[in-house]
């Protein structure tokens, strides 16, 4: 070979193989600098929190129903509608099972409303819809989101629909329910452990704790509408208001919490107006609060806020009839939806027509 | 796996152990199947020894034995599907993602070639971006008679929106993605030059990753250069080109989620630690200056760089129809507010005309010989050369001058006699638009197919940073290897694998000519069959 190292041009500023001890980034880095988060970034990071959250929640709904189900006598049983109901997706259903099935068949059979629930065609909040948005979103604000974040969720998206099948019987079923409610808390785990407290993690926290509410408040909403009828003297009462409490994973934190056996009143002023337990509306409330402080331009919202926060504090949750129960979370509802949509406006939508840069022009 | 040499190590930084004798204390058995002739193996030469440098690698594997080696090639597939390291491709209009292909048996390059390719590389790259500059002022090179006018003028390529423009050190192509190959006698050349939006290197990066986690026993034989430093020179070549004092704000900006390349825009995004624009999400205001759509606000942009095609960049400027880019664009970087990397109109240096004429352009300006050889290039609007092409068509490449992807290319020896006509004809109506180049055999590396290793065809791509403080080159790059037999098509998205490309502090093998400076005026070059990869810009 000739010798060519005589030709080597002055431009490389380093030999090869000399790279450690070079300071590879821009000076001045230690000192830190100042990170922008793109309005399309926030609405990505905040709705990947409301998937990430509503593929958990109904997946415990549907896992909790499924164990309660079994319990309870043969013609005693509510079906499989308020699942329906609680998700919301009751006319997606008709929709698409009404050309299957016959006219007389009056009750939903349990094999489709879970497949319905789990990854039905037309149900745009099925289990593994919401995990499908979820994925996209992540992917969408890698550059925000921890590496190992985004890896957990496309692992589990993808082992979700690698398994897909089991989830036929009630034995696999659970199995893969599990899976998606450890797969979730392992998401939030690594976000909770790897990343930084900053204004993307704020997002993250506002879309899961919205959404928690507002699962919460469709949990009570379809519950109690089976449930009150025959009131505290019907012997599996007790077994209804502890299957809303699984549903959100807060038996056992009701169980230490209030002096009470789980009954109507005790268990609707845990899960609207506890302030530490994180499923309740209450807690939901204040954490969404506290993020919205930290953010720029968040007044109105955290105005919303506030006020949803005052409407659950002061229901007279133990003395609600039938009627006032509805009509109270339905207000409650509107007051999420209202918080909802101030973010949507001061983030992801805002106009930039007169605004002024945030930083001054040379 | 040995795991003892584990603790036998720690403490020891020097000392790097032998590769575990095998079990019988005799030598490895070699792969008795593994027959590399007629072509030119990185690994294994022609009688079936493996070269200096992969001595300890080839032992290894042969040790390791085939169900071991399928075992670990299925925990890669299986690690690259789960951390979602995807490419994607469009079957009717609808893009899909697959997991990106990789093969787990690195390819190894003797650390003294690469000193040498690396001069080489960073050489060609200051060249061209002098030949850029000078397109946009004065076009020396035209009236000193190096470069027909045009060559620059007639180009496609050309921007006249950036004529008299003076991007930060006269850089133009601050990353480049070059295409290597090796002929059949090892001799080391550059096939392309991209010098647009070159993609890739987050394949290179992942690779070596996934490669630590399947074969850790390996980096402990060898001393392998690190790969990862690309993304922090990466990081301080974009933060040299910003017109704002202190510290810039750095955007990447992509087409969007459905681009084939979106992985690597984010991937890069992530590593770099700034946003991943869209077009939607900038906007340029009176004052010349780029700002980005916060949550805060408007917030100002200093560094772009852009993985959008010059072309969309601004629909004020260049296609009107354009939804990825940002109207006022191109008068931001024209005002020098706003620095766009790489800067429009660099292309005018990455097409295959122009690749015909680098080593004139490298002596033209740096007043150097190339260090790197250059495929003989014939030009078709000259009558000599087209007379030539059409008189030797089987035996040669044929490409059109200014597409990339590998749009239009022709196999001679592979065509039937009808494209052959068809082709003929083509070169007849309009000689411009064609270059022709010899075939080359391109080298092999040994990869694993259907449980057995057999030599299969590979090219490599580098990446090179240029800033006005300095260059870098990625230590290796991404080998890309076609995984049918005998096939020259390395692209991803026609059934292309990868590999990982290893830079090792090992001899190189005394035996070879690498062909680094002994001649590369474009029409000369070595003797024998020229040659030729035609699935270039596989993930551009």
């Amino acid at each position: 070979m000739n010798d060519t190292t005589t030709q080597v041009p002055p431009a490389a500023d380093d030999a090869p193989g000399h790279d450690e001890g070079v300071p590879d980034e821009v000076e001045g880095a230690e000192e830190g600098r100042t990170t922008m988060l793109l309005a399309r970034m926030a609405e990505a990071v905040y709705w990947a929190g409301r998937h990430l959250e509503r593929a958990e929640g109904t997946a415990r709904i549907v896992q909790v129903h499924t164990d309660a189900h079994v319990d309870m006598p043969v013609g005693e049983d509510v079906g499989w509608e308020p699942l329906l109901a609680i998700a919301g997706v009751d006319s997606e259903f008709a929709e698409a099972y009404s050309a299957a099935e016959g006219p007389d068949d009056a009750r939903a059979a349990e094999e489709d409303v879970v497949e319905f629930l789990l990854h039905g065609d037309g149900n745009a909040s099925s289990i593994l819809a919401s995990l499908t948005a979820a994925r996209e979103n992540l992917r969408t604000a890698r550059p925000v989101i921890p590496r190992e974040a985004w890896e957990a969720c496309n692992n589990l998206w993808l082992s979700s629909t690698d398994h897909l099948a089991e989830a036929d019987s009630r034995e696999g079923r659970v199995r893969w329910l599990r899976r998606i409610i450890a797969g979730c808390q392992c998401i939030h785990g690594i976000l909770l452990g790897t990343m930084s407290r900053d204004e993307a993690m704020s997002f993250l926290v506002l879309g899961q704790n919205i959404e928690r509410a507002d699962l919460t408040t469709r949990v009570l909403d379809v519950r109690s509408a089976y449930l009150h009828p025959r009131g505290a003297d019907d012997p599996y009462d007790v077994v209804h208001w502890m299957a809303v409490l699984r549903s959100l994973a807060a038996y056992q934190p009701f169980r230490r919490a209030m002096p009470a056996r789980p009954q109507g009143g005790s268990t609707l002023r845990f899960l609207l107006q506890d302030d530490r337990f994180p499923r309740a509306v209450g807690a939901c409330l204040t954490e969404a609060r506290a993020h919205l402080k930290a953010l720029p331009h968040s007044e109105r919202a955290q105005e919303a806020c506030q006020n949803a926060s005052m409407v659950v504090a002061s229901a007279p949750v133990t003395r609600l009839t039938l009627s006032g129960l509805a009509e109270f979370l339905e207000d409650v509802q509107l007051a999420l939806v209202e918080i909802h949509e101030r973010i949507d406006d001061a983030y992801f939508r805002p106009s930039f027509d007169g605004w002024e840069p945030a930083i001054a022009t040379p | 796996m040995d795991l003892t040499h584990r603790s036998a190590t720690v403490g020891t930084v020097d000392a790097r152990p032998e590769p575990p004798a095998p079990p019988d204390g005799g030598v490895a058995p070699a792969w008795p199947s593994y027959d590399p002739v007629p072509y030119f193996d990185e690994l294994v030469g022609p009688g079936g020894e493996p070269r200096p440098a992969a001595e300890a690698l080839w032992q290894h594997l042969a040790r390791l034995g085939p169900e071991a080696l399928s075992e670990r090639q299925e925990a890669a597939e299986r690690e690259i599907r789960a951390i979602g390291v995807t490419f994607t491709v469009y079957d009717g209009g609808v893009g899909v993602d697959r997991p990106w292909p990789f093969d787990i048996i690195p390819r190894i390059i003797p650390r003294d070639h690469w000193q040498i390719i690396e001069a080489g590389l960073v050489q060609r790259l200051a060249a061209l971006n002098l030949f850029i500059d000078d397109c946009y002022h004065d076009q020396r090179a035209v009236s000193e008679g190096v470069v027909p006018a045009d060559l620059v003028t007639g180009s496609p390529n050309f921007r006249r929106e950036c004529v008299g423009v003076d991007p930060p050190g006269g850089i133009w192509a601050h990353i480049c993605g070059s295409d290597l190959i090796r002929d059949d006698q090892g001799f080391w050349y550059v096939l392309e030059d991209n010098l647009r939006v070159p993609s890739g290197v987050s394949y290179l990066l992942e690779n070596r990753m996934v490669t630590k986690h399947i074969f850790p026993e390996m980096f402990r034989h060898y001393s392998i250069e690190p790969v990862d430093p690309y993304v922090g020179r990466l990081a301080s070549t974009l933060a040299s080109v910003s017109p704002s004092t202190g510290d810039p704000t750095i955007v990447v900006l992509t087409p969007g989620i459905h681009n084939s390349a979106y992985f690597e825009h984010a991937f890069l995004a992530q590593q770099l630690g700034v946003e991943l624009v869209e077009g939607n999400d900038l906007v340029v205001l009176d004052d010349d200056c780029v700002y980005a759509r916060t949550i805060d606000g408007l917030e100002r942009v200093d560094v772009i760089y852009r993985r959008v095609d010059d072309l969309f960049i601004d629909p004020e400027v260049f296609r009107p129809d354009s939804m990825l880019g940002v109207p006022g664009l191109m008068r931001a970087w024209k005002a020098g507010r706003v620095a766009l990397v790489n800067a429009p109109g660099a292309g005018i240096a990455d097409d295959k005309k122009v690749y015909s004429y680098v080593p004139d352009i490298i002596r033209f300006y740096l007043d150097e010989e190339p260090i790197l050889w250059t495929v003989p290039t014939y030009r078709c609007n000259d009558p000599a050369s087209r007379a030539h092409v059409l008189a030797n068509l089987p035996e040669l490449v044929v490409k059109p001058a200014n597409e990339s992807g590998g749009y239009g290319v022709l196999v001679g020896s592979q065509a039937t006699a009808e494209e052959l006509a068809t082709a003929a004809k083509e070169i007849e109506d309009d000689p411009n638009r064609w270059v022709a180049q010899p075939i080359i055999q391109l080298s092999t590396a040994p990869t694993l197919c259907d449980d057995e290793i057999a030599p299969r065809h590979v090219d490599l791509r580098p990446f090179t940073l240029m800033g006005p403080d300095g260059a870098y080159v990625t230590r290796g790059g991404l080998t890309r290897v076609a995984r049918r037999k005998g096939s020259l098509v390395v692209n991803s998205s026609q059934g292309g694998g990868s590999k990982d490309t290893w830079v090792v502090d090992a001899p190189a093998d005394p035996g070879i000519n690498a062909g680094f400076g002994t001649g590369t005026d474009g029409a000369g070059g070595p003797p024998g069959d020229a040659g030729h990869d035609h699935g270039d810009e596989a993930t551009e």
